[in-house]
């Protein structure tokens, strides 16, 4: 299923990600962690995975020109 | 220790539950409420992580070359690049599940008991999902064929859905129960996919790798600074890489032919015994 729409969503979900991930590096963001102080590395490891993730859908749901 | 969860984590007989129960029925002066316990596992795990990269080394280099090549090119054409993509969403569903859950599931089922009860239901699954495998024989009218002309039937890792690698990264969850096999569910997630059982256990042991190193190397800071006696922890995870890669050597060569049942077995029996062991104190 290729689209352009879909491949901009997931950009733009990959970019959120990669936002979150920051803000848990930098211990802003505290959400659904087990310590309510400092970073959270783990958290911060999944959000980047995540957003590897997004942008990897993004390309391959990009219309293809041949 | 580190022999006992290098043997025990790729089996499908949970390394966690023999982790949580074998110094409590031994009296092993092994303090589990010491924070340094669990990287202290973590350290194991990452010894057992590292045999299976250098067992499946070649296959490694050609899934990160596949996942680089199919990203940038946004098309998967080889079975290389496939398996690599098969893997990154099977990864993710174990990841969120394990970041946000685990240490929550790890507090509320660290004792002995449970680690015995979830052993013998750990054993229930195993035969369930041979028993569901065996009817998938029947349907597929090989069920009295041999075992070798049976497993041919099935297909190979790269082959499996898209959807059922994310329920089989999903099913990883469960082995935060001490006492659910990660490498047990998983295996058996890859067998109701319809994968022959060495082609379940290798999809399992390449699924397991990025997540227990992911946990370990997350972990390693806090060992560092919990004052532990690193080199004996270092060598007990030496000794788990030992254990581990002729745990996987053995299990694929096994799988060519056998089937979940003697583990299922197994841990039921292991279960019980350890209930009893445990209730009374022997």
């Amino acid at each position: 299923m290729r689209s352009s729409s879909l491949a901009v969503g997931f950009g733009v979900l990959g970019i959120v990600f990669i936002i979150v991930a920051a803000l848990y590096a930098l211990g802003v963001l505290q959400l659904f962690a087990s310590t309510t102080s400092g970073p959270h590395y783990k958290h911060a490891i999944l959000f980047v995975v995540l957003a590897v993730a997004s942008f990897v859908a993004a390309n391959f749901a990009r219309p293809k020109t041949v | 220790m580190g022999l006992l969860q290098g043997a025990s984590e790729l089996f499908p007989i949970s390394s966690l539950g023999h982790a949580v129960l074998v110094p409590s029925i031994f009296h092993w002066t092994f303090k589990q409420s010491d924070p340094s316990f669990l990287p202290f596992l973590v350290l194991l795990h990452i010894g057992t992580a590292t045999a299976l990269l250098i067992l499946y080394r070649d296959q490694w280099a050609a899934i990160i070359r596949g996942f680089f090549t199919a990203a940038i090119r946004g098309e998967m054409k080889t079975d290389s690049e496939r398996l690599a993509m098969l893997l990154l969403v099977g990864t993710i569903p174990a990841a969120i599940l394990g970041v946000f859950l685990e240490s929550r599931i790890k507090t509320l089922f660290a004792s002995p008991y449970e680690a015995a009860g979830f052993l013998v239901l750990n054993g229930l699954l195993m035969l369930g999902f041979e028993q569901l495998r065996r009817r998938a024989e029947r349907r597929a009218a090989v069920a009295t064929t041999s075992r070798t002309e049976q497993e041919a039937h099935f297909a190979s890792a790269e082959r499996i859905s898209f959807l059922a690698a994310a329920i089989v990264g999903a099913c990883q969850a469960f082995a935060f129960l001490p006492g659910i096999s990660r490498s047990g569910v998983t295996i058996g997630g890859g067998l109701l996919a319809g994968l022959r059982h060495e082609e379940a256990a290798r999809f399992s042991f390449l699924l397991a790798t990025p997540v227990i190193l992911g946990a370990g190397v997350v972990e390693i800071p806090h060992l560092l600074s919990a004052g532990v006696p690193l080199g004996e922890y270092l060598a007990a995870a030496v000794l788990s890489a030992i254990a581990a890669f002729a745990s996987a050597k053995f299990l694929l060569r096994y799988f060519r032919s056998g089937r979940l049942d003697p583990y299922g077995w197994y841990c039921i029996a292991a279960g019980l015994a350890s209930l009893a062991l445990l209730h009374f104190s022997l």
